[in-house]
């Protein structure tokens, strides 16, 4: 009866991961299957215009660019604040807006940063306004994992350096914060593996063009991989769609990187509180 | 004899909880002050007073007083990080931060804007601490690849570094195998000359080997409440052998706790 139920548990277990594994083995087939007739070096050595995807590679990679410094700084700093001197209503009220955030739908942020940043503000559709946009999206993740990075390092550190006359900056930055960096990072890495795959607030707010991502960070829209997968998939043709899978393509190997990224970061993390559990 | 700490009627409370009742007596400069008694009595608390250690955690209250230097500790102009520098504390288990062992000495007396030759603190306060002899061909390895008592002793030369007048110990070789601890003891000893040592202990003999006076506490219970208080303080030979409480005698004796 036992080993019945045993068995019936990690059959179930079993079903589930398998669950899990098929959509995303399945799309990566079917996505390099779809991009194969496509697939060669002019993607990688012609913009767009001329069916390539030279600009939309750069024009990602630009725009994580920018999440990772706005973001990073912005949701790192609150991250710090909330982990270290985030008591009280204030921290509170900071942490419920974060969690409201997180559950934001994209296209709503992509809506409002079209109603204020690109007319109200007068940016146009512009890289600063699809860096803005992703970042809003992104940052709670990012003040979440370095406010649970940060707490995870011991008390005793805190204390010893309590103990030494440290000042609270000092004790953040040289005592807390070194052990928690890696833990900080595979919190910035998963954010921008999320900002690789989102349309709906870039769509509003950086626009698209089929010239090279443009160094004006006002006025002048910016080219990016998920535009293409959603539009060339709208176009008649079989060139259009297997160059949209292409895009497709692109993306997935940016995230895994990212991912692979993510995981090393995480591994070193566990391996840094693992030493100093005495 | 100067005195160096003169507390003065003073309790402790975590919230509404007083865990530490009117405690009045005066520690001696350049002695070492043991504490001790049974769990709960307080010992702890109050060396943590000491240094304004509570300050780090809220719903933490203070009443009556701490005369160090003859200055209010809790006095609004005291700032608590500039009072650690000069009451620095050891902990009961070895806390030694995830870097070097050079790093460790050097990274509080540079954060604090020391001036002079850092190499020659580094090893002025290792030597000190009696463990420069072991570490001089590794100081930069991580700091954990030393032993625990090695370990304990590399915090007491980081407390050391940062040029303190009183050490606070608590329980500073309780994690310690006793060869480990013995070492630990005669450095409290070589240590008296130049710091004032105020140390809590759960190990009698150790309060009667390294100290100078030793004050006792004790916790009264009631149904609600468990509260620390001072019995006696005296020089360590007198707890020892010709206590004036009873309560005192019982313990010392192991009729008790």
């Amino acid at each position: 009866m036992r080993t019945l139920r045993d068995r019936a548990f990690w059959g179930l277990c079993f079903v589930g991961l398998a669950i899990i594994a098929t959509p995303s083995i399945w799309v990566l087939i079917t996505v390099f299957a779809q991009a194969a007739p496509v697939l060669d070096w002019h993607l990688l050595t012609t913009t767009t215009a001329e069916n390539g995807l030279l600009n939309a590679v750069l024009g990602t990679l630009y725009l994580l660019v920018g999440v990772a410094v706005l973001a990073g700084i912005v949701g790192i700093a609150a991250g710090i604040w909330l982990a270290e001197f985030g008591t009280g209503r204030f921290a509170r009220g900071l942490r419920f807006c974060s969690e409201v955030l997180a559950g934001m739908p994209s296209i709503v942020i992509g809506y409002v940063g079209y109603i204020t940043l690109v007319v109200q503000f007068g940016w146009g559709y512009s890289y600063l306004a699809g860096v803005v946009a992703l970042s809003v999206l992104v940052l709670p993740y990012i003040v979440k994992t370095t406010e649970v990075a940060l707490r995870q390092v011991p008390t005793f550190l805190r204390e010893a350096a309590a103990g030494l006359g440290l000042t609270q900056t000092a004790t953040v930055w040289r005592i807390l914060l070194p052990p928690a960096i890696p833990g900080v990072l595979s919190g910035l890495v998963v954010a921008l593996a999320i900002s690789t795959g989102e349309l709906a607030p870039l769509l509003f707010t950086a626009g698209f063009s089929n010239g090279y991502p443009p160094l004006n960070w006002f006025g002048h829209p910016v080219p990016y991989l998920t535009d293409v997968i959603y539009t060339d998939l709208s176009l008649p043709g079989a060139t259009a769609h297997a160059t949209s899978a292409a895009a497709g393509a692109f993306s997935l190997i940016l995230l895994l990187l990212l991912i692979v990224a993510g995981r090393l970061l995480s591994r070193r993390a566990r391996k840094a509180t693992a030493q100093m559990s005495l | 004899m100067n005195s160096a700490f003169v507390v003065d009627n003073l309790s402790f409370f975590y919230g509404s909880a007083e865990v530490l009742h009117d405690v009045t007596m005066t520690i001696p400069e350049h002695q070492v002050t043991a504490l001790i008694g049974p769990s709960g009595s307080g010992k702890t608390t109050f060396l943590r007073c000491l240094n304004r250690m509570h300050d780090l955690m809220p719903g933490t209250r203070v009443e009556g007083k701490i005369l160090y230097d003859g200055q209010d500790l809790y006095a609004d102009d005291v700032r608590p990080i500039e009072l650690r520098r000069r009451i620095g504390m050891v902990f009961q288990r070895p806390n030694p931060f995830p870097k070097s062992i050079y790093e460790n000495v050097a990274i509080a007396p540079r954060l604090n804007g020391y001036q002079g030759n850092v190499d020659e603190l580094v090893e002025k306060a290792l030597t000190k601490a009696g463990l420069w002899e072991e570490v001089k061909s590794k100081l930069k390895e991580s700091a954990f690849s030393l032993s625990g008592g090695q370990q304990q002793r590399l915090c007491i030369a980081r407390a050391i570094a940062v040029a303190p007048e009183v050490i606070l110990m608590d329980e500073p070789a309780s994690a310690l195998d006793p060869i480990a601890t013995f070492v630990i003891e005669d450095l409290i000893a070589e240590l008296k000359r130049e710091y004032t040592i105020v140390i809590v202990t759960h190990n009698m003999q150790q309060a009667a080997r390294v100290s100078d006076l030793t004050a006792f506490f004790t916790v009264e219970t009631t149904e609600t409440s468990r509260t620390g208080v001072l019995v006696e303080i005296d020089s360590t030979d007198r707890i020892f052998s010709n206590p004036q409480q009873k309560q005192t005698q019982d313990y010392v004796s192991g009729r008790f706790g």
